[in-house]
């Protein structure tokens, strides 16, 4: 017995160090503790992802690019990712990062689907589950790097939502991610509010890729590709790579910064 | 170095932390109490969303109201909540107002070298009838008041409700002395000026308005369910009542 | 009952002399007094079916499922005691779980088949411990196609073209025996299974029972679950039909 005593008898059985040392000597210090390395920045990235509520249901837009800093490193990936029948999420920042979170939100709708008793996850759920992981990630300052939108439609309701590595949360009915929030975002929000309820489905498909073309001529870390998904009482569509032609001509007559000074 | 390289090593570290703008304001008055917030939720120059609530109904009796970081705010409210279910099923009955304040403190300190980034303004009615106003700071630093304003334009609303509900400055007529409390239109008056007068000064401010209203078991609502807009959240119309008065503010 | 009053049969980890252990053989009479568990394998699919007894008229219709679901693709169904099939489905989704987070990809069937048996195996092994009172037929559409295989209860899995466990085995082999599994479409295995489980129901012995009926295949785009309600009350009528012209 050690009534009274505050020791681990376990960790060092023959008092051979003091007290104020045992964290230092003990077998409960762990060697490889300073080699552990946690999430300080992103690596392979993903830049914006738009989207917006239309008359069907709500609609999102990301680009294939995957991003090795400057580098255009891999072209054709997808970072629009269906969860079930009723959600989409669509990532932007370290896709490694969004792969780890497919294969748990892959576990979470699959034990959904096995427990055999018809119900699945709505599009708020997902984002209160991606919400929870993300805040408590960060909360153990060990983040997982993504800024994510979660959408659906469930019961005839679309929900639009964000989040991201601090686990900050909101709602609305047209949102983007990283260079779309300050480039795409006020366009979508013209575009948008107050006919979320009337947009058709030609014309929402029109306002996002316009957004993606203003956005690859702006931000360097974007691709002229990009899929959009539409997610609609009848489920989720991811659509096929679609390729811009833009046009670069004007880019002579532009003067005054960049490396052309004269 | 002009290389672009360092000549010391750097050390970058992950900030936990943003700050998600807003403001929050509650006033106690004498049967009654008004907690209020904006509904703008927005980091550096961007607004993330015009409709993200910042004041909270916890009980019939009690309104929390946060302000800060809106990650850990979200979440701290989403635990206060829990802690108050477990009261309910332990004692069958609601948590007092001042022990929720407590309940508060002690939930702050407990975080207190990792803290919620989170100015809490707590409302409502104490168990001897009386409008109460609980204000924290981040780590639990907590005192009852007769109003309080935090968030980004609190230098800009706490003097105006210092000049207001404490007459600070002003000299009451000869022969005649400053009431102690206010009436309920008075106070909300007050909370409308205060919330279009941050919005028109500061960028942080704006888009929503959302009051909670408390009112004590039995007492008047002094005309409140004629309001605009207004809309009763009390489970039971014979105990205290919360009320929630909604309008917009301007979305620039 | 030869066994009894030897000695050899108090413990799974004891052999007769003559090699048994009885231990499994009591294991496999729980699972001959179960309604009979049926399972095709066929041209693009399989079905699985199951005679389920409804003990008494106070039980929710539809409630106590004997097939469940191991992961998407893999569907179970179990004849036995009831709770050590909820127990083996239970143990069979982790094992599918556990492949996805390994591999990143749909578990083969036969490897949760191979993973499910090595656990009903151990159970046949120490005193301590009761082996599984369930024969357990896996179908699954994987990367290879259809599978179809049995578990039983010492450990031993085999797979098949076409599986029938419980009271109504026999029976139901033979009516398989003479179908053409590989021709037939799921949805024509659907009828055949629905007939065959009407056709072993002993309804002189037996009091009311249900078929639950599940499908995996090109129709269910690759999922395993519930046949549909129109479908299967078609497949129930027809069932009926057979049964009378069968008498």
């Amino acid at each position: 017995m050690s009534w009274g005593r505050p020791r681990n008898d376990a960790v060092d059985m023959f008092n051979t160090y003091p007290l104020n040392q045992r964290a230092q000597h003990g077998h409960a210090h762990d060697n490889f503790a300073e080699g552990v390395q946690r999430t300080q920045q992103p690596i392979v990235t993903g830049t914006s992802v738009l989207a917006i509520k239309y008359k069907d249901g709500i609609m999102m837009a990301a680009d294939t690019l995957a991003s090795y800093g400057s580098l255009a490193r891999f072209k054709n990936i997808q970072r629009l990712h269906a969860v079930g029948d009723t959600t989409v999420i669509g990532a932007s920042g370290d896709m490694s990062d969004f792969q780890y979170l497919q294969g748990l939100l892959d576990e979470l709708v699959t034990d959904e689907f096995t427990a055999g008793d018809g119900n699945a996850l709505a599009p708020h759920e997902v984002h209160e589950y991606l919400a929870r992981v993300l805040y408590a990630r960060r909360s153990k300052m060990n983040p997982l790097w993504n800024a994510l939108l979660v959408g659906g439609v469930r019961d005839g309701a679309p929900f639009l939502g964000y989040v991201d590595l601090l686990g900050t949360t909101y709602q609305a009915s047209t949102l983007a991610t990283g260079y779309g929030a300050h480039i795409a975002l006020p366009l979508l929000r013209q575009a948008v509010e107050t006919r979320e309820d009337s947009l058709p489905e030609d014309e929402a498909r029109r306002i996002l890729t316009e957004s993606m073309r203003v956005l690859f001529y702006r931000d360097a870390r974007s691709l002229n590709k990009f899929q959009i998904a539409k997610v609609t009482a009848a489920g989720v569509d991811i659509s096929e790579p679609i390729v811009l032609d833009t046009h670069w001509s004007f880019a002579e007559g532009i003067r005054g910064y960049g490396a052309q000074t004269q | 170095m002009p290389d672009g390289s360092f000549s010391h090593p750097q050390e970058r570290q992950f900030n936990p932390y943003t700050e998600n703008g807003g403001t929050i304001l509650a006033i106690a008055g004498a049967d009654f109490s008004v907690v209020a917030g904006d509904t703008r939720q927005s980091e550096g120059y961007s607004i993330q969303t015009r409709y993200a609530p910042k004041v909270f109904r916890l009980t019939d009796r009690a309104v929390l109201a946060v302000n800060g970081f809106a990650a850990d705010g979200n979440m701290f409210v989403k635990k206060v909540k829990q802690r108050l279910e477990w009261y309910r099923h332990a004692h069958a009955k609601d948590m007092p107002l001042r022990a929720i304040a407590r309940l508060i403190q002690t939930m702050l300190y407990a975080q207190r070298f990792f803290p919620y980034y989170v100015y809490n303004i707590l409302g409502g009615i104490e168990e001897d009838g009386t409008g109460a106003v609980y204000s924290f700071d981040p780590v639990g630093s907590y005192e009852r008041e007769a109003c309080r304003a935090a968030g980004a334009a609190q230098a800009l609303v706490q003097p105006f409700l210092d000049n207001q509900i404490y007459f600070k400055n002003q000299q009451a007529p000869v022969g005649s002395s400053h009431p102690v409390h206010l009436p309920l239109q008075d106070v909300l008056s007050i909370v409308i000026d205060s919330f279009t007068s941050a919005t028109e000064r500061h960028i942080e401010v704006g888009d929503g308005l959302e009051i909670y209203v408390i009112v004590a078991k039995g007492r008047s609502p002094q005309g409140l369910e004629s309001i605009r807009n207004v809309q009763e959240l009390s489970t039971n119309p014979e105990g205290d009542r919360v009320f929630v008065i909604r309008r917009e503010l301007k979305k620039d | 009952m030869t066994s009894i009053g030897t000695g050899y049969d108090l413990s799974a980890s004891t052999y007769s002399p003559d090699g048994r252990i009885f231990q499994v053989e009591y294991a496999n009479k729980a699972v001959e007094n179960s309604g009979t568990a049926i399972g095709l394998r066929v041209k693009d699919g399989i079905v699985l079916a199951v005679e389920k007894i409804v003990h008494s008229k106070l039980l929710v219709p539809d409630a106590n499922r004997r097939i469940q679901s191991v992961d998407k693709h893999i569907g179970l169904a179990t004849s036995g005691f009831q709770a050590d099939g909820r127990n083996l489905a239970s143990r069979a989704r982790d094992e599918a779980t556990s492949y996805r987070d390994m591999y990143r990809a749909q578990s083969p069937v036969k490897e949760v088949v191979s993973r499910l048996s090595m656990y009903v195996q151990a159970y046949t092994l120490y005193s301590s411990v009761r082996p599984f009172g369930v024969s357990t037929i896996i179908g699954g559409v994987d990367s290879t196609g259809p599978q179809l295989f049995i578990v039983e209860p010492s450990g031993v899995a085999y797979g098949y073209f076409g599986a029938a466990v419980g009271k109504g085995k026999q029976l139901a082999k033979t009516e398989i025996e003479k179908l053409k599994l590989a021709e037939l479409s799921t949805r024509e295995a659907v009828m055949e299974a629905a007939r065959i489980i009407y056709l072993v129901h002993d309804d002189q012995k037996e009091k009311d029972f249900e078929l639950e009926m599940t499908w995996i295949g090109d129709e269910t785009n690759g999922l395993h679950i519930p046949v549909p309600k129109d479908l299967h009350s078609e497949a129930e009528r027809k069932a009926k039909e057979a049964l009378e012209n069968f008498e």
